[in-house]
């Protein structure tokens, strides 16, 4: 299965783009790159939500994971673009409001 | 309300992840046969399109319970199957999910935090507050087999 995301770094900002479904599959992958974000204390994460056609609890998971690694050491998480289920999801669970969505 | 119920269609998969991809397929032209929403592209039989309120809800829910099942009742090891009866109706959609697993604790799962906060914010325990909040009826009943109702009805402002 291909990764249903894309991740482009730069000097001042990294890039993540999700497309697709990121659900129980294939949420574990993104999960592994984000460990490695976190990690690296990047300060910057614009995320593109705008291709992402379906997410599950599973996928919600790893946002808020890097959305809460990310702010933990001072670091801001832009998230964008996100519509139809995802947004509805993101509603339902009151996470809109907490990323701006 | 005249709800007419046709045949199901009925669906057995392995109690694995592997067969869930499938499995919401099915259910999402299930619930386009309720909703009456079309395709964005109808040549593109293979796309995640998912748009309408109602469509949205099944799907959304269903993915939760199909993974509930695979993750605690069959703890992802498969070695049973999930067997799916989707009803459309004229204004509703009943979707019955049985598996011959484990037994799952659904008055166990813990209610999301009222504040949405940095710290707050969930990691788990989402699926089963998604289905309810998606969904008119979600019930279970411990087995064997372990059986779930998930019922989604058509609200009058959408119907046609």
């Amino acid at each position: 299965m291909p990764n249903p995301f894309d991740i482009t770094r730069t000097d001042h900002e990294t890039s993540l783009v999700i497309r697709g479904s990121l659900d129980i599959n294939s949420a574990p992958q993104l999960a592994e790159e984000i460990d490695k974000l976190v990690a690296s204390k990047v300060k910057r994460v614009s995320v593109d939500l705008a291709g992402l056609d379906l997410i599950d609890s599973s996928g919600v998971a790893a946002l808020v994971k890097l959305y809460k690694g990310i702010r933990g050491h001072g670091g801001h998480v832009e998230m964008t673009g996100a519509r139809d289920q995802p947004l509805a999801i993101f509603k339902l669970l009151r996470m809109d409001k907490v990323f701006n969505l | 309300m005249v709800h007419e119920m046709v045949a199901p269609i009925r669906l057995t998969v392995p109690g694995t992840l592997l067969y869930r991809a499938i499995a919401v397929r099915v259910v999402a032209e299930a619930a386009r046969l309720v909703s009456g929403s079309d395709r964005r592209d109808p040549n593109d039989l293979l796309s995640n399109d998912v748009r309408h309120p109602f469509d949205t809800a099944v799907v959304s829910a269903f993915m939760e319970i199909f993974n509930n099942v695979a993750i605690h009742a069959y703890q992802r090891r498969g070695g049973g199957v999930i067997e799916l009866a989707i009803t459309p109706g004229d204004q509703e959609l009943l979707i019955e999910l049985k598996d011959h697993g484990k037994t799952f604790d659904i008055d166990g799962v813990e209610p999301l935090p009222d504040d949405m906060s940095d710290a707050s914010l969930p990691e788990g325990g989402m699926g089963i507050h998604i289905a309810k909040t998606m969904l008119d009826e979600v019930t279970y009943e411990p087995g064997p087999p372990n059986l779930w109702r998930l019922v989604k009805r058509m609200p009058e402002k959408l119907s046609a």
